[in-house]
């Protein structure tokens, strides 16, 4: 994919292959738990290495994300595991887009030597926050000066006001329904009534249940936008010849895209108000595999509201732009049977607000086989990560 | 956060004058000398040229509604007097590339429509317990339509 006047690929070496992902974990998902990040990420990092069997003594990378705050950086690695020997250390890890990139840097590093066995860790307390901070999740665009001075004063804050505001302009574009947006809140949770981790595990929900649901940010209801919850993730990376090692099955990372919008976090400004990055992110890491979206047996995305999702379904490929309401319909997206089985723990949505790491850690458990809402013979897995000024894809494999 | 937060400091220079001429019910938006692209947000170069120096063009206040929200939920503590408002975006037609995050006025929600002739009115923005207010550019839909 080329450049075009909003947004631009970034160029990526050629990773196919050369590492797995070897171990998974995930904290507790929960409500204003009272735990702080770190306490949180350490509970999904001991499950990680468990998964990998691996001693904590064999990290010797670190990946994670300095810019939220209170991460499991290497001092509490040390701290929690009772160890001091040297760690690789990179600030390009945690969730969001970085959990679709951080195989991409962590191959680079085991390509040169640099690392063996590379942690990525990501977590987040705010629902326990959330009371002390400005808009919640908000936070960070009502710190922002410009937004701040030329967006907040009329309320056009935070993120469920910018993507209820895309959403009305994709319904007149393309003829997107309520509808068609329920049909994504509703698979996600029916996804999550069949993980018993997800947060809405006990609360189903209908299509009528959806459409009769208040409006929240007219066109939005609440059920088009992801929970607020407490709770972290982190998987485990090395060399494919180290992962024929290991005990458990081989998931290996086939490709990586990451694509960029030029105008960052100012969605009002965005030359393609309706289009993500992923317009720019997808084709490279599909290049990348050999594959194509008609290879993928299940599709997690980065999914803080439905319109999010919708639109990454479309610029990722999986339908024609503009056809993701009529694509994503009735049971479309459903685990069993679905034509994209997609966000099978529930998601954003429904499963927990841990940014992405638990969808990278679903989609190794869907091609190891071995999830809660299984697909069938899951071989290809991809995850799509999203931050607004990037996107990411990342395509994982059974060997 | 500012005590007076979310109204706008219009002593903030990137947007010192936009607010300066919206005191004067002006909307005033930057152009590049050098290439007369607009240039919104304000930016420290010029996108489509690279130079570095804007003249605040007043523009003629008349837009289309690009989209719109209906915000019925408080999400800051100073809006919960406000709800339910409509939260837009206005494309300018001297340049629909410009948009305007903004509020829409005397309008009824369930008539807007995608893209219908809109212009720009200034009203002061209030929040409960700040004594200052700032004008402001809202619109309002073009009668006659």
């Amino acid at each position: 994919m080329a450049d075009s006047d909003w947004g631009c690929p970034t160029p990526l070496e050629d990773i196919a292959g050369e590492i797995a992902i070897v171990g998974v974990g995930e904290s507790a998902h929960t409500r204003a738990s009272g735990r702080s990040p770190k306490e949180i990420a350490a509970e999904a990092v001991e499950r990680a290495l468990a998964d990998a069997g691996l001693p904590p003594s064999a990290i010797d990378g670190l990946m994670y994300a300095p810019f939220m705050g209170g991460q499991f950086d290497a001092a509490a690695f040390h701290a929690y595991f009772g160890t001091s020997h040297d760690l690789w250390v990179s600030e390009r890890g945690g969730g969001m887009v970085w959990a679709g990139t951080a195989p991409y840097d962590a191959a680079l590093a085991i390509r040169a030597g640099q690392a063996r066995y590379v942690l990525n860790v990501f977590s987040v307390a705010w629902a326990t926050q959330r009371a002390e901070m400005v808009g919640g999740p908000g936070q960070v665009h009502a710190e922002d000066l410009v937004k701040q001075n030329i967006e907040v004063p009329f309320g056009w804050f935070p993120q469920p006001v910018y993507f209820a505001t895309i959403a009305r302009r994709h319904m007149h574009e393309f003829g997107t329904t309520a509808a068609q947006l329920g049909a994504i809140a509703v698979a996600c949770r029916r996804h999550a009534t069949l993980t018993p981790a997800a947060v809405m595990h006990d609360r189903p929900l209908t299509l009528a249940d959806y459409l009769a649901s208040p409006p929240l940010v007219d066109p939005f209801r609440k059920e088009d936008c992801c929970l607020i919850s407490d709770g972290g993730g982190a998987y485990v990376m090395t060399s494919v010849e180290r992962a024929r090692d290991l005990r458990q099955p081989f998931i290996e990372v086939a490709g990586v895209g990451l694509g960029n919008s030029y105008t960052g976090t100012y969605w009002s400004q965005q030359g393609a108000f309706t289009s993500t990055p992923q317009v720019f992110a997808a084709p490279g890491a599909f290049a990348m595999a050999g594959l194509t979206p008609a290879d993928v047996d299940v599709l997690t995305l980065y999914d803080p509201f439905t319109i999010v999702a919708l639109m990454q379904i479309e610029d990722m490929g999986f339908c024609r732009k503009g056809e993701g309401g009529a694509f994503v319909e009735g049971t479309a997206l459903h685990f069993d049977g679905g034509v994209l089985p997609y966000n099978t723990h529930g998601g954003m949505l429904s499963h927990a607000y841990v940014l992405g790491i638990a969808h990278v850690v679903e989609t190794v458990r869907q091609v190891r086989g071995e999830a809660a809402a299984q697909v069938s013979d899951a071989e290809v897995g991809v995850y799509g990560g999203y931050t607004g000024p990037q996107a990411s894809t990342l395509i994982l494999r059974r060997r | 956060m500012r005590q007076d937060f979310p109204l706008p400091d219009v002593t903030w220079e990137p947007a010192r004058e936009f607010w300066a001429g919206a005191s004067r019910s002006e909307l005033l938006i930057p152009r590049c000398t050098a290439c007369g692209a607009y240039a919104w947000y304000p930016v420290a170069r010029c996108r489509r040229c690279g130079e570095g120096r804007f003249a605040w063009t007043r523009m003629s206040g008349r837009g289309r509604l690009f989209s719109w929200v209906v915000v019925h939920r408080a999400f800051l503590p100073a809006f919960a007097a406000k709800v339910p408002f409509v939260a837009a975006l206005v494309a300018l037609d001297e340049e629909p590339a410009v948009r305007l995050a903004t509020n829409l006025v005397d309008c009824v929600p369930e008539a807007l429509d995608f893209d219908m002739p809109v212009r720009a009115v200034f009203r002061p923005l209030r929040f409960p317990g700040v004594e200052r207010e700032v004008m402001a550019p809202m619109f309002v839909p073009v009668e006659g339509r």
